[in-house]
């Protein structure tokens, strides 16, 4: 009995501790979950923002989407600068396990291009693991789709199309057309491409000038990624916007066949529409490969380059900067005929001019005429016509420098021909102000008579001299030098450029004769039948000969150094009944105007009036 | 050797004394946990929710076994079942499987079973048997508090050096849970909880290296985002990210795009609160806390003291299964690697949950049944 009231009385008591402990370790049970769900809160609802911002920073990736370049035209609507499709491996290290036997792979799939792998691996472990690194670049499209079909061989591997750059119309374009190559260092900082690793600029030409609107607008894309960095899905997609395609008024035709017209010699050429304004041809020679850039150059093939007495990476027809010679002599007429000098005012040339000079010993400084026996008596028609320079001493001296200088700079000399080529130098017209300015020393006399036949510090190039002469020879009507197409343009400022028709009226018959009768410095370089160009040769030394040389005999320019030669020029126009183009062609040491330059203007006279340019153009939107 | 129930209880009885609320219950949170491996694989049945369901089918049919056996033959081989475990455990640490340097599983017949998730209960069953049978019910340190203690200690130890930090830790709570219930001194409790903390330095030379780093880096996750501390941090970014309403069935970025490290399994919880939010997550919670209560009314309903013990037990482990889990996806507590039952991937502790609720439904059908105090066997 006592045992089962203690049995009774104890499991009474086990049951109610039973109840008890239960109650409390189920309270705090309850206690738990309301922590869990507190937790929640705080997670899900208080910190719901910042966690939303990392979960989209762990998914979203932006990528940039690169745009096509704007496409160069000629005058014709013919393509000159086009992308093209560039097949690219890169490779992604964190996504493959052994990257090595991926780029082994890869050999046997491609074996014909070789791989420098201990530079690709070097570079690999240098890397973060995420960056994509190039592996082979251009290849072909045959290559391309034999790796695409072996993709799944070669983890961690990617093939990507991107653009590159072609030049279609060779080396006769290189200069005016210009390249592009990745962006320089401080250029980071303001290029609206930087962000895109494979960015590249204009560095010459077209595609410096006028880079930004080439350019065009980087895209970008959002794209979903997963833990590994894969591309998962485009959330969203702002297209790249290609860059505006320009239209030169080059003539690419013209361009080539006074690029083979210079024949490999060291010179330029300028042929300018006299009406409009537009240059027609920009030609620099010798040139280079366009299309070297678009790939790494070697540097060995840069130093061949650089180091070419010939310098073919400058633009010669606006960046090189030559003495004018007697192609300034129409100007200086000009200068004459506006301060008073007579048309029929004749000068006696006996081969020579004769100055005072005190500084020298005998006191007397000699300036020679190109012949040495001299031309008798000139006027001004015929010193023109012969270029003679004892007629230009004269009158020269008697009207001063600073109305020659007055009349070069109305017409353009002194001054960039265009607005927009950094290259581009801007010659020199040398005045009593300029002297004292730049070189700090007064003006000398003789330095008028050097100027005279624009020698001494006359500099200019051979977009200037076709301008200069273009605006003369169209009766002084200013026109805007073009090289871009531009419809909205109005080529005219219809601002006139003060000038006497009948100081033209002789300057013209001056040149005229100068190449069409018989004893004129471009008579041989004239053209039979009915169009006949006009023009002014020019031969300007670049060193000065000193009176023992002379006494001794002058060298004749083809036993000289190349480097020491005379730099042949030419300026011309034509049709001379109605003037179309001006023409300026310059030949490096070429030895004279009237035997290497003359010649070359006269083909390309030829060419253009077999070929009438202006009725030929196209716009490009109807390309 | 038994005492008589006072009715043999025919099949259809048991049928019918059967709660089928909490089968209710449970079948609802295990689809839930079916949508959520749906969505992992993407929307692949095949994958994983096949499998999971064909798993769920099985821990059916051995709920009803273990539900409709008669109890006393549960409580006369109490003891034997969790020296089998135990035996199984040791086994285990000769021959099994290696899986990521833990020897976990074990195979047999092409099936790899888990032991250590069938000791949880094992130990459950020991401990009801023994403070069911204990001859004087009068507070005594060595009776109830060392042997206890020691049946208690003995299959935590082998888990542990497994190793397996979490299953240990949730074998060790249950039977800390039923010590408690047991109505131990709280003197003794408190004294044995502070015992245990003071030989806490000599098992931290037991565990491995990254256990110890899990337990660093739950203390500092930003210690290595990349490294350990990166399943909290993306744990806390994708349940956050998920915010109220959550980002929608099958829409967890987190999780879809492979964030979330081992979501099939222990951080299942964490893409189903990023796809539905917090609304979502507290309904889940709200179903296992509904489930619990269930089970602890029908735990207290038993009269023999075998029964309380062993229901009671079996509703602490399945909380703290809950508990640990979620706690350790959303940075309460460290990665320790325990699933959430019947939502997680994996047989073993769905088969292990469903043995668990067979034997709380089986003291429940047969809650008048009296049982002697037994002996060994």
């Amino acid at each position: 009995m006592s045992e089962s009231n203690k049995f009774i009385f104890k499991k009474y008591d086990a049951d109610a501790s039973i109840n008890r402990r239960t109650a409390i370790i189920t309270i705090a049970k309850a206690g738990l979950f309301s922590i869990l769900g507190a937790r929640l809160a705080y997670l899900q609802i208080v910190d719901k923002d910042k966690y939303e911002i990392l979960s989209d920073n762990n998914r979203i990736t932006h990528r940039l989407l690169e745009p096509q370049r704007g496409i160069i035209y000629d005058l014709q609507g013919k393509p000159l600068a086009i992308n093209r499709q560039r097949y690219e491996v890169v490779i992604i290290r964190e996504e493959t396990l052994d990257y090595i036997k991926s780029i082994e792979n890869l050999k046997n799939i491609l074996p014909d291009v070789s791989i420098d792998t201990e530079k690709l691996y070097s570079e690999i472990k240098k890397t973060k693991k995420f960056i994509p690194i190039k592996v082979l670049d251009d290849l072909s499209w045959d290559q391309f789709s034999r790796l695409n079909a072996n993709i799944h061989k070669v983890d961690g591997l990617y093939p990507q199309i991107g653009f590159k750059r072609y030049y279609t119309s060779g080396q006769s374009h290189s200069h005016i057309i210009g390249y592009i190559a990745p962006l320089d260092k401080k250029e980071k900082d303001t290029n609206t491409l930087s962000d895109l690793s494979s960015a590249k600029s204009g560095k010459l030409g077209i595609e410096k000038a006028k880079d930004v609107s080439l350019r065009g607008k980087l895209g970008n894309k959002n794209i979903e990624v997963n833990a590994n960095g894969r591309e998962i899905r485009e959330l969203d997609r702002y297209e790249s916007i290609q860059g505006e395609n320009i239209q030169l008024t080059i003539d690419s035709d013209l361009q080539d066949y006074c690029y083979k017209s210079l024949n490999d010699q060291s010179g330029c050429v300028a042929v300018t529409n006299i009406k409009t304004g537009e240059f027609y041809a920009l030609v620099s020679s010798p040139s280079y490969d366009p299309n070297l850039f678009s790939k790494s150059i070697s540097s060995e093939k840069w130093n061949s380059l650089t180091d070419n007495i010939y310098k073919p990476l400058i633009n010669k027809s606006i960046s090189s900067q030559y003495p004018p010679g007697s192609t300034i002599k129409p100007f200086v007429a000009l200068a004459a005929l506006e301060n008073g000098v007579s048309e029929k005012r004749e000068v006696y040339c006996n081969g020579k001019h004769e100055i005072k000079d005190t500084s020298l010993e005998s006191g007397i400084k000699t300036f020679h005429c190109w012949k040495e026996e001299g031309h008798g008596n000139v006027n001004m028609n015929e010193a023109l016509k012969v270029s003679c320079d004892v007629y230009f001493y004269q009158v020269s001296r008697e009207i001063g420098i600073n109305k020659i200088a007055e009349v070069c700079k109305r017409f353009g000399f002194g001054q960039n021909v265009f607005d927009s080529f950094y290259e581009e130098k801007k010659g020199i017209v040398p005045s009593k102000n300029w002297k004292l300015e730049s070189i700090g020393t007064p003006w000398m006399v003789g330095e008028t008579l050097s100027a005279g036949i624009g020698q001494g510090y006359f500099l200019t190039t051979s977009a200037q001299l076709s301008l200069a002469l273009g605006q003369l020879i169209n009766g002084g009507e200013k026109i805007i030098p073009t090289i871009v197409m531009d419809k909205n343009k109005d080529f005219h400022k219809n601002q006139k450029i003060s000038l006497n028709p009948k100081h033209l009226a002789i300057i013209k018959r001056g040149l005229e004769d100068a190449t069409n009768t018989q004893g004129g410095t471009s008579f041989r370089s004239r053209i039979a039948g009915k169009l006949k160009m006009a023009g002014k040769t020019g031969t300007s030394q670049v060193r000065v000969i000193s009176s023992q040389e002379r006494e001794e005999g002058l060298k004749k320019n083809n036993e000289l150094p190349w480097k020491k030669r005379d730099h042949g020029l030419f300026i011309g126009y034509g049709p001379i009944n109605n003037p179309q183009y001006a023409v300026s062609v310059i030949i490096e040491h070429g030895g004279s105007g009237s035997g290497a330059a003359a010649p070359v203007a006269s083909k390309i006279f030829k060419y253009l009036f077999d070929n009438n340019l202006n009725l030929k153009s196209k716009s490009i939107s109807n390309v | 050797m038994f005492s008589q129930s006072k009715t043999e209880l025919t099949l259809f009885d048991k049928l019918r004394s059967i709660n089928y609320f909490l089968l209710f219950l449970i079948c609802t949170i295990f689809f839930i946990g079916t949508l959520a491996l749906y969505s992992i694989s993407n929307g692949n049945f095949s994958e994983w929710p096949i499998k999971h369901l064909q798993r769920f089918i099985l821990g059916l049919i051995i709920f009803f076994i273990v539900a409709l056996l008669d109890l006393k033959i549960i409580f006369r081989f109490a003891y034997l079942i969790f020296i089998a475990s135990i035996i199984a455990l040791i086994i285990l640490l000769i021959v099994g499987d290696e899986i990521n340097g833990a020897k976990r599983w074990i195979s047999f017949a092409g099936f790899s079973l888990q032991p250590s998730e069938f000791v949880k209960y094992t130990l459950i069953l020991a401990l009801a048997k023994y403070f069911h049978s204990m001859e004087d019910y009068h507070e005594n340190f060595i009776s109830k508090l060392i042997i206890p203690s020691l049946i208690v200690i003995i299959p935590v130890v082998f888990v542990v050096i497994q190793p397996d930090l979490g299953t240990a830790l949730v074998i060790f709570l249950g039977g800390v849970s039923v010590i408690w219930i047991s109505g131990l001194n709280y003197k003794y409790f408190i004294s044995g909880i502070l015992g245990f903390i003071l030989s806490l330095p000599i098992l931290w030379q037991y565990l491995k290296e990254y256990q110890k780093d899990r337990v660093f880096t739950f203390f500092n996750p930003e210690r290595d985002p990349l490294g350990n501390g990166y399943h909290i941090t993306q744990s806390k970014i994708a349940l956050g990210s998920g915010g109220i309403f959550g980002k929608g069935y099958m829409e967890g970025t987190q999780s879809h795009l492979n964030f979330l490290p081992e979501m099939q399994t222990d951080f299942i919880f964490t893409m189903f609160g990023e796809e539905f939010g917090f609304v979502g997550s507290i309904i889940l919670i709200l179903l296992y806390m509904a489930l619990i209560g269930i089970a602890i009314r029908m735990a207290l309903t038993s009269k023999s003291l075998f029964s309380k013990f062993l229901s009671l037990g079996v509703c602490s482990v399945f909380f703290i299964y809950v508990f640990v889990n979620i706690g350790m996806v959303t940075g309460l507590l460290p990665v320790v690697g325990v699933p959430l039952p019947f939502i997680s991937y994996g047989g073993s502790s769905m088969l292990a949950v469903m043995f668990g609720f067979g034997l709380l439904t089986n003291c429940y059908i047969n809650y008048n049944t009296t049982l002697t105090k037994g002996s060994f066997i």
